[in-house]
């Protein structure tokens, strides 16, 4: 609802939309490398920007049960990876809150 | 000035009154016609024979003689004796100086002709406009007799020998040009060398008043000069510039009393919350207080235009005031004929202003949302921005003729060089580009400090302001950024770098140069700024400014002058317009669903006006053309066209009212709302 504008990050290195460069997150809140999505090597991210959240779902991954939303890009649609909204395992509750982002549907921009 | 206080004299002065019949000097505006300035009834202007104009008023013409001294004499069997007064004011109870005011009256009725009245007043009184001195000094300024006014101009009290060295200068000054105006080039010569240069201790003056002896003709020399010659109002120029060096008590200010009163219908009119009212309307009367209503303010929905399909983010009036053009998430926008009002006999009884409002032409084929509209000075041509892409329509046909896409960033702003020569963009990849009508490239701001949020140029052509976002070089320790592998809980490394990049980033003001395109001052401002606009005289910078303020940035001293509170902006991006006569209003959208009006001079608010659905008010203009008239635009699809309510209404606020029908064209809605 309403008019805004995108927002724009700066610092040493800025992830954007591959498809339409939006900025999306800076390797100053990237928390992890060592994530895995649909197409391969994913990050996982204390915050992002500019993305829209989908619906919740429940999904089984290898570190246990979890409910996550898919995200998509805000100005081309893309989806791009997913936030986590809860984590069963307590093990995994760190991740409640933070964000996925595929690696390949990541591009620096600046 | 008063008569010597000597009772014997009193007697002898009603007959002996040694006044010229004419109106006092003062009474000649500088850029009046000089005889429609003194006609009075059948009064006719007639020469004393030394060059000033003479004014007659009426009866009285000095051309039948009864305004000799013996025509006075004449009159002497009804002599008029001095009134004699307790005290020094007007009434016991006041501040003002009867002389001061009396003397005022007395110049007025110079002025206006009204000389027999003026000269009984004097008489009666016992005070004179001014003494002989002064009236012998304006004369010898207005004939020209340079020599007689420098005697006369050391007898009018001027307190410093500073003052006296200025005064001299501005009078051989005169001297000086009036001389090369009338070829005498010698004579001018001798004045610039024994008079000018030794009373000047300015070179650079000194220098460009001897450059015009190069001057070709008179012609030549009064534009160089700006200066109308002797036959012009040049001398009577100069008499208002002497004004300053002497004292206002011994010679009184022209038209002074006339000064104050507009001292106090400015007074009235700022103070005026809902002013709306046109400067030379019979609003403004000596009776009373002047005061308009809210009656005539458009708090009433008279029209909503309901064809876009989602969000109107924007709207803008066609300088004519018969079209408004509107932009909107669902990616077209729309140009509005906003039809003239109904023939009061087309139109119901009663109800408020009826007119067809047509969406004429519905611009498509723009890839994402439009953000931005800006019409050219002449109605010819509308912009469209869509993200990156700057668009230029046809606006009669509908018809796209040009696109525009080398920005990389969304495009925030777009407005037209006050002379319609070209446009101005702003976007947020930092650059700010000038355009030439044909959709040229003509210049570039290169990289700019910030990412634009808005812009705007002062109608005088001397400034361009934009808003935005600066990012400030990353301050943060890179290194101590330790990344964790997907087993292990991170530490709190990662959320303090998360909220570093908050502080990482600041709004900033700036006002640019516009001919050299050099930044003049940088100001950093708490909030985001969505919106900046111009007030009408290039001294005001009207700013939206998050969460909930509209500033008024004074450019000339970089100072915030006012703040308007009320409205909500959280997140979004809303603005603001000036609006109404003067601009005198301050209109603003927010996030709360209603229209906001401040009153400008005193930051009062006038109205958060209801009505709008769901969602944001994103913006509101004024129209160019009826300043009873605004549109505001929203998120719940609508447009709507505000005006002042019908008089019934005003009898019966809140009244259910029927809907007005027969206007089904396109999907816009005629209907309208109390808003009390
Ligand atoms: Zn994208």
């Amino acid at each position: 609802m309403g008019m805004r504008y995108r927002q724009y990050l700066a610092g040493t290195r800025v992830y954007g939309c591959s498809t339409c460069r939006t900025h999306l997150a800076t390797i100053h809140s990237m928390l992890s490398r060592a994530f895995n999505g649909q197409h391969g090597r994913a990050y996982l991210f204390e915050g992002v920007v500019n993305v829209v959240e989908g619906e919740p779902s429940e999904r089984q991954m290898t570190t246990g049960n979890h409910t996550v939303r898919d995200i998509f890009c805000v100005k081309c649609g893309t989806t791009l990876g997913w936030k986590y909204d809860r984590a069963y395992e307590p093990s995994q509750k760190y991740k409640e809150g933070k964000f996925i982002l595929e690696r390949n549907l990541l591009v620096d921009v600046q | 000035m008063r008569f010597p206080d000597n009772t014997d004299q009193d007697s002898a002065l009603s007959v002996s009154l040694d006044f010229e019949p004419e109106a006092g000097p003062s009474s000649v505006a500088l850029n009046n016609d000089l005889s429609a300035a003194v006609s009075n009834g059948n009064g006719h202007a007639v020469s004393n024979g030394h060059g000033g104009p003479l004014f007659s008023n009426g009866a009285s013409s000095s051309t039948n003689g009864k305004l000799t001294a013996a025509g006075y004499a004449s009159k002497g069997s009804h002599a008029i004796s001095r009134v004699s007064l307790p005290g020094t004011k007007l009434y016991e109870d006041s501040h003002v100086d009867r002389e001061e005011f009396v003397r005022l009256v007395i110049q007025s009725l110079r002025d206006v002709g009204y000389i027999e009245s003026a000269a009984t007043l004097e008489a009666e009184s016992g005070y004179t406009m001014e003494s002989p001195e002064v009236a012998e000094f304006r004369e010898c300024i207005l004939d020209g007799s340079w020599d007689s006014a420098e005697v006369t101009l050391s007898r009018l009290g001027v307190s410093d020998d500073e003052s006296l060295r200025m005064a001299r200068f501005l009078i051989s000054q005169q001297k000086y040009l009036e001389l090369l105006e009338a070829s005498n080039v010698n004579a001018a010569l001798h004045v610039l060398r024994s008079e000018l240069a030794p009373l000047n201790t300015d070179v650079d003056k000194l220098h460009s008043l001897s450059g015009l002896i190069m001057c070709s003709n008179a012609e030549d020399l009064k534009s160089r000069a700006k200066w109308d010659g002797a036959a012009g109002v040049s001398r009577r120029q100069l008499l208002a510039n002497l004004q300053r060096f002497i004292p206002s008590s011994v010679m009184i200010p022209q038209r002074r009393f006339a000064s104050l009163l507009q001292q106090a219908y400015t007074h009235q009119r700022t103070q005026c919350l809902y002013h709306n009212a046109p400067y030379d309307s019979s609003a403004f009367s000596l009776y009373t207080d002047h005061h308009c209503s809210r009656d005539s303010f458009p708090s009433l929905t008279t029209h909503i235009l309901a064809e876009h399909e989602d969000e109107v983010w924007n709207v803008q009036w066609s300088h004519c005031g018969r079209y408004l053009a509107s932009a909107s998430k669902d990616k077209t926008a729309i140009v509005w004929h906003i039809g003239v009002s109904l023939h009061p006999l087309r139109r119901p009884k009663t109800g408020p202003n009826t007119r067809d409002c047509i969406p004429e032409k519905v611009l498509r084929d723009h890839p994402y949302p439009v953000g931005c509209l800006a019409w050219s000075l002449d109605d010819s041509i509308l912009l469209t921005s869509s993200e990156h892409i700057i668009k230029m329509w046809n606006p009669k046909t509908g018809l796209c003729v040009r696109e525009l896409d080398a920005h990389t960033e969304t495009v925030t702003s777009l407005v037209w060089l006050p002379d319609g020569s070209g446009f101005l963009s702003g976007s947020m990849d930092r650059k700010i580009i000038l355009w030439d009508v044909d959709g040229k490239q003509r210049d570039t701001w290169g990289t700019t400090v910030i990412r634009v949020t808005d812009l705007a140029v002062t109608p005088d052509f001397s400034r361009l302001v934009a808003v935005g976002i600066h990012h400030l070089p990353s301050s943060a320790n890179n290194s101590a950024v330790t990344l964790q592998d997907g087993g292990t809980p991170p530490t709190g490394a990662a959320t303090q770098a998360s909220t570093e990049r908050r502080r990482d980033v600041e709004n900033r003001l700036i006002i640019y140069d516009l001919a050299t395109k050099q930044q003049e001052v940088s100001i950093r401002l708490e909030g985001e700024l969505t919106s900046v606009k111009i007030s009408q005289d290039s001294r005001y910078a009207l700013v939206n400014h998050a969460p909930d303020e509209v500033q008024l940035w004074d450019l000339d001293s970089a100072r915030m002058a006012r703040r308007f509170t009320g409205q909500r902006q959280g997140k979004h991006v809303i603005r603001s317009c000036f609006g109404g006569v003067d601009g005198n209003f301050i209109v603003s959208g927010s996030e709360d669903g209603n229209v906001y009006v401040w009153h400008r001079d005193t930051g009062a608010l006038l109205e958060a006006l209801p009505g709008h659905g769901e969602g944001s008010v994103n913006s509101a203009a004024w129209n160019p053309k009826d300043e009873r008239m605004f549109a505001s635009c929203s998120d719940d699809c609508t447009i709507r066209i505000w005006e002042i309510p019908p008089p019934e209404m005003m009898e019966a606020v809140g009244s259910p009212m029927a809907e007005q029908n027969g206007k089904g064209k396109g999907r816009s809605r005629d209907g309208w709302d109390g808003t009390g």
